[in-house]
Formats: structure tokens, C-alpha cells, sequence
């Protein structure tokens, strides 16, 4: 029995020696991603972005007179308590800006906590518009609101392709599938445009004849479909509408951010389809060519998908402001966060001017034809 | 004096609880204090969920439904008034004269878990066996589309958020208190034996005259009936709720406490439940500083299986031990 103690014990001691002791000099900033779960494809990829962000930062010299940045990391699970257990952790670890998450459902639980105590928090992936609203001045968005980006794509349809008819496809699992769908429909009625079907899968479903053959047969016919969708079911939706052998373009958000739509499909039957999205992919700004080329030294592969900027922008964002402030302390870089203007992130330029407080950020449409991703045009919002 | 025995353990239980939450409340930081209420809410939840499967035998999979129904009953009763139009903009007008505090709300959202156990019951306890584990699943099915689609009053997917942070180690020490409490009185009397008589043979429990449904739902209705509080408890803890927190997994690790605990033994419940749940936290530095995410549920996992080898009936079986409960059986 004393063997066993002993070991516990041994077990102990070895992770308080394994919890390193750092200078006080350090500027600490927590970061919560679940990077276990099915969250993890999303948050990984941010995170190791924001890593690399922090890397090139100290690299460089660090922030004010030479303090260094430290990223301390913990794992949300991709669970609602690991989440707001972990901003608690990272709360008593005296961090003075947090970022991460990249679903609104995992930012509500920790992002009140950092708001309780007066502590920045920005988060990197949330597109929820009212988020700023729900927590407090504390909370600060680096990607577009969903609104935005359905408005984009909207307005793209209507001006561009010319759709007066459209069907409309929504994963109602999801808030913020639903989110983009409730948008694109509001802002497709401003304009006029008559929505003649509307129809809906779950996350998960893998056979959408059913909903195909409705298509088939609503009149008036559809001039487009919007599929409301997250990456797995944008490349299915996608082949499985190409294949039953309509043509009508496709349109959706950054939910079709992603290469399914061309793997799965292939080539010859990914047409025709255009998305709103961070304005990242298919760039050529030297912001976006130099974090690829920084990512892919640094981990070996490309970035995986538009999460990885936006992690580095985040902590990007927070070190442009603490620069601006200079000052790390946390009151100080609220009020230089919210006074952020033109900040030119990978994603694009980031300014606080709306009263939501929810960045005007451009918004990229891109097309794709025959397998090639083109950015056809930024969108951008009226203040 | 041997008879007396359990009756101290309470007290000394009752006291060193009151101490114990009296000086962390005071000098513990946030984080600490988190881990100590989700201890204790986890064991609210395995000594409740032994009640049903361990005393009586049910597999029932359906603590974490009981949990989200009382959790939103709880967090729609408390919900500030003032905070409706932002959060919650198409709630009925009719609900929202509704208001009551901490307290109340906690017990209605109980007895409105126990309230649907009831239902439940009525159905589902003529199921046996494995047909009793895959209803409760299709129940846990069911409470989270219905709450994914309710969304005027629970937000749907997005969930229920912006909660009071009214639960402390205060309000969840009282609970474990009362759940162990009216556990090990209904454990050792001639109701629990009744219970334990029915999962050992229902067919000679029958014929001695012990009513099965009644005393399959009354184990069912006070399991949730407790479930219903910690669900409020987590709430308010989290300070929000989602549909999707209350899944299979959830289910799944309150029922690894009971069967590492030991079917039927509460201490053995209370003891799992501190185990696991400070455990997985203490592996956290590990996770960070190495970046091996997910060690502690391996870990878990390990222990599990080790437990299952070497001592099937988990840790104390059905018994409680000797330091709870003295020489004496009763």
C-alpha cells in the first residue's frame, strides 16, 4: 500500500515541478480552443495559428521594450463546463486578454467571465452578431457577423447572377446554420427576390434526394439554391444536386469554405457554386501570402482552412493594441481594442466603428468553376 | 455505541462539509472553486443515479434528460427580467410573469424533473434489461430535439445563456448533504430493501408481496427528482445551458461513478465521484505544457477497464464500508 502512495505521490509532485515558473516579464494571454471533440478540426488549426502569431512576435523582439508574449492553452473539450472551467483557470493565471472559440455556443459559457472581471476577450471564429451585445464591452469579434456575410452573398445573387428565385436549404441543427439562413432570407426580401422553397436536413444526413426532388418540382423554378450548411454537407449537398442533373448555381456562406466542395463532387461537377467568406482564400494580399508561407515553414503543411488566420489575428489584434496602449494592462487594452482602426489583419482589415461593435470587415465572394476557387469580389459593409 | 456509527459519520460529514466550504469559499480562487462545485454536483448525480441503477437495478440512460429538464425549468424561473428582451425576444408574455428565487426555482425544477419521470415511467419501467437502457436513450433523444426546437423559450442549439451565477460551495454542499441524506435512509429501510430485493429476484420479491412498478418509479422519480437539482446546480454554475451538454457521454460518465463506486454503495458513489472529476482536472497541467490533449480521459478510461478486471463489483459492491458504517450491519 505505501508503494502506491508513494508513486501518487511521486505522480504529483512530477506535474508541479512540470508547471513551469516564468519572468514576470511576460505578457500572458489564455486561449481556449477545444482541440478535442468534434470542435477540434475548427479550433486546432486556430490555435496553432495564434501560436505562430506569438512565435513571430517574440521572434521579432516582442512588445513593448522587449516583454515577451506567452499563449497559455487550454482545452475546451468542446464542452460547454470544460469551457467555462478552463476561463476560469486561465482567469486565476492572471492572463490580461483571452481569445478563442469558434462557435458562440462555447463563447457564451467563458467570454461573461472575462466581462465579470473587467479582462478583454477576443474571439477568433464567433459569428454570432449580437455577441458583443450578450456579454458586455469586454467582448471583441475578429471575423464578420453572420449577417454580413449573408447580406454578401445576397446582394451578390441578386446584382450579379440575376436571381429572383430562390430556394433555400437550412441545417436546422445548428444556430448558426439557421443564423445565415434567417439573414440571407431578410435581406433577399429587401431586395425583392421571391423565396419559392424552403427546406431542411440535419447535420449528419447523407442521402438529400428527397429534399432534390422537392427542388425538382417547385414552381416557379428557382434561379438559384442557398444552402446553409457546414463543410461536411456542403461537398454531399453539392454533388448529389450536380449529379441529380440541375445546374442552377449554388450559393452559401462560409460554411462552404472548405475543398469538400470540390473533392467530393470532383472537378467536372464543382460549378457553378459561390460562397461569402473571410477574405482569405484565393488572396494575393502580402499580409495573407506571407502568413501562409509562415504557417507552412513552421507546421509543414498549409493552413488547414480560414480558422487559422483568424487565430493569428487574434492575438495579432491584441498585440496591435497593446502596442497602441502601451500598456498591458487589462483596462488599458479594452479601451485601445475598441479604439482599433484599419488594423490590417490576414482576414482583412478590422475596424470598431459600428455601434453592435461587431468589425466592418470586408467579405469575399468567390466562385467556383470547374474546380478553381476565384475571388470574383469584396463586399463590403455599409458602416 | 456500534449502532450509532453511521449516525456520527453524518455528523461528522454535515461539519466537516460546513468547514470545508466556509474556508474555500474564503481562499480559494475561481478555478478552484469551480472544480469543488462540479465535485459536488457530480456527486449529487451518482449517488442519485445509484439510487435507480444501483438499488433497484434499472439500466436507466436517462439522468442527463432529468438534468437539462430541471436545469431549464430552473434557469427560465430565475431568469432576470430585465435581460428577457435581449436574450430571449420571443418569450411567451404569459411566462413571464413567472419569477421565482434561487431557491424555489431549484426545487420546481425537481419536482418537474420528477414530474416527467413519472411519465416516463409509466411506460418505459415494463421495459427489462437492455429494452429498459435503449428507451432511457430514446428519452435523452427526444428532451434534446424537443429543447433544439422549442426555441421561443430555450434558444434552441445556441441554448440558454446569461444565467445568474447563484450556485456556490454553500448551495451545493447543502445538496450533497440532503441527497446522501434521504439516499442512505431510503437504503436502510425496509423501501430499500424492497429495492435491493427486486434487482436481486424480482420473481421472489413478486411473491413476497413487494409491488415492482411502484417501487421501480418510485427509485426512478426520486433519481430524477435529484438529477432535476444538479442539472439546476450546473445551470447556474456554467451559467448556460445547451441542449447538447445533456448527451449519451454525460450519461455515460455519471454511470461509470456508479459502477466504479459500486453498484448500490453510496459511499462508494461519493468517493468515484471525487475521484474522476479531480482527477481529469489534475491532468490538466500535463495536457498543457506537453500538449498531449486528452490524457485525462484516457487515463480514465484505464482505470475503468482496471476496475472492471480486477474488482467487477467496483470498489465497495453493494456494501458501505467499515469507517462509514462500524462493525455493525444492519
Amino acid at each position: 500500500m505505501k508503494k502506491y502512495f508513494m508513486f501518487i505521490a511521486l505522480v504529483l509532485l512530477s506535474m508541479t515541478l512540470a508547471t513551469p515558473s516564468f519572468s514576470a516579464e511576460t505578457i500572458k494571454i489564455g486561449a481556449l480552443y477545444s482541440v478535442t471533440g468534434y470542435m477540434s478540426s475548427i479550433d486546432t488549426p486556430s490555435l496553432r495559428g495564434a501560436q505562430l502569431a506569438v512565435k513571430i512576435i517574440n521572434e521579432n523582439g516582442g512588445l513593448l521594450n522587449g516583454r515577451k508574449l506567452e499563449l497559455i492553452s487550454v482545452d475546451a473539450k468542446t464542452d460547454q463546463k470544460a469551457a467555462a472551467l478552463g476561463a476560469k483557470k486561465l482567469l486565476s493565471q492572471g492572463v490580461i486578454a483571452g481569445i478563442g472559440h469558434s462557435d458562440p455556443s462555447f463563447v457564451l459559457p467563458s467570454a461573461p467571465l472575462f466581462q465579470k472581471k473587467g479582462i478583454p476577450f477576443v474571439t477568433s471564429g464567433a459569428t454570432l452578431p449580437t455577441l458583443p451585445m450578450m456579454i458586455g464591452d469586454c467582448l471583441f469579434m475578429v471575423p464578420f457577423g453572420d449577417d454580413d456575410q449573408s447580406f454578401a452573398i445576397a446582394d451578390y445573387s441578386y446584382n450579379t447572377l440575376g436571381v429572383r428565385n430562390v430556394a433555400v436549404w437550412t441545417d436546422n441543427s445548428m444556430d448558426f446554420t439557421k443564423a445565415l439562413s434567417k439573414f440571407y432570407k431578410q435581406r433577399a426580401l429587401e431586395l425583392g427576390m421571391n423565396i419559392v422553397l424552403e427546406d431542411f436536413f440535419m447535420m449528419g444526413d447523407k442521402d438529400f434526394s428527397a429534399q432534390i426532388a422537392r427542388l425538382k418540382n417547385t414552381s416557379p423554378k428557382p434561379d438559384a439554391i442557398f444552402i446553409s450548411s457546414i463543410p461536411n454537407e456542403a461537398g454531399l449537398t453539392t454533388k448529389q444536386i450536380r449529379e441529380s442533373g440541375m445546374t442552377l448555381p449554388i450559393v452559401s456562406g462560409d460554411g462552404f469554405d472548405t475543398e469538400l466542395i470540390v473533392t467530393v463532387p470532383g472537378k467536372e461537377l464543382a460549378n457553378d457554386v459561390y460562397f461569402s467568406t473571410h477574405t482569405y482564400r484565393a488572396d494575393s494580399r502580402p499580409e495573407v501570402t506571407a502568413f501562409v508561407e509562415n504557417y507552412t515553414k513552421e507546421y509543414g503543411v498549409a493552413p488547414e482552412n480560414a480558422f487559422a488566420p483568424l487565430g493569428y489575428d487574434a492575438v495579432a489584434l491584441i498585440a496591435d493594441a497593446i502596442t497602441r496602449a502601451n500598456s498591458a494592462k487589462p483596462k488599458a487594452l479594452k479601451e485601445s481594442l475598441a479604439k482599433t482602426m484599419g488594423f490590417k489583419a490576414v482576414t482583412g482589415e478590422i475596424s470598431y466603428t459600428r455601434a453592435s461593435r461587431v468589425p466592418v470587415k470586408g467579405v469575399s465572394i468567390i466562385s467556383v468553376k470547374n474546380g478553381n476557387y476565384t475571388v470574383e469580389e469584396i463586399w463590403m459593409p455599409k458602416q | 455505541m456500534e449502532m450509532n456509527r453511521p449516525r456520527y459519520s453524518l455528523a461528522i460529514m454535515i461539519i466537516s462539509l460546513t468547514v470545508f466550504s466556509f474556508l474555500i469559499e474564503n481562499m480559494a480562487n475561481d478555478y478552484i472553486l469551480a472544480i469543488v462545485c462540479f465535485t459536488g454536483i457530480n456527486i449529487v448525480l451518482a449517488v442519485s443515479l445509484n439510487l435507480t441503477n444501483g438499488f433497484t437495478g434499472l439500466f436507466s440512460l436517462g439522468h442527463p434528460a432529468f438534468m437539462a429538464v430541471g436545469g431549464y425549468i430552473t434557469a427560465l424561473l430565475t431568469f432576470p427580467a430585465e435581460k428577457k428582451p435581449l436574450f430571449l425576444p420571443d418569450f411567451p408574455q404569459w411566462l413571464d410573469s413567472f419569477h421565482l428565487p434561487f431557491f424555489p426555482a431549484l426545487l420546481v425544477g425537481g419536482c418537474g424533473a420528477a414530474f416527467v419521470a413519472f411519465l416516463v415511467g409509466i411506460s418505459v419501467l415494463r421495459l427489462k434489461g437492455h429494452y429498459l437502457a435503449v428507451a432511457t436513450m430514446g428519452f435523452i433523444i427526444i428532451i434534446q430535439v424537443l429543447l433544439n426546437n422549442a426555441d421561443t423559450i430555450t434558444r434552441g442549439p445556441l441554448g440558454l445563456n446569461g444565467l445568474e451565477d447563484f450556485t456556490n460551495t454553500y448551495w451545493v454542499s447543502g445538496w450533497v448533504i440532503v441527497t446522501v441524506y434521504i439516499c442512505w435512509k431510503i437504503k436502510f429501510s425496509s423501501l430499500g430493501r424492497s429495492m435491493l430485493a427486486v434487482r436481486e429476484d424480482e420473481m421472489a420479491a413478486n411473491a413476497l408481496g413487494v409491488n415492482l412498478f411502484s417501487t421501480r418509479s418510485f427509485a426512478l422519480i426520486v433519481g430524477a427528482f435529484f438529477a432535476g437539482i444538479a442539472g439546476g446546480l450546473w445551470g447556474h454554475l456554467i451559467t448556460a445551458l445547451t441542449p447538447g451538454s445533456f448527451s449519451l457521454l454525460m450519461s455515460f460518465n455519471i454511470i461509470v461513478m456508479v459502477v466504479v463506486g459500486g453498484t448500490g454503495s453510496i459511499t462508494g458513489s461519493v468517493l468515484a465521484a471525487i475521484i474522476f472529476t479531480l482527477t481529469i482536472e489534475c491532468f490538466r497541467p500535463l495536457e498543457e505544457n506537453f500538449g498531449i490533449y486528452g490524457v485525462g480521459e484516457i487515463v480514465m478510461a484505464l482505470f475503468l477497464v482496471l476496475v472492471l478486471i480486477f474488482k467487477p463489483s467496483g470498489i465497495f459492491g453493494t456494501e458501505e464500508p467499515d469507517f462509514v458504517m462500524g462493525k455493525h450491519k444492519p
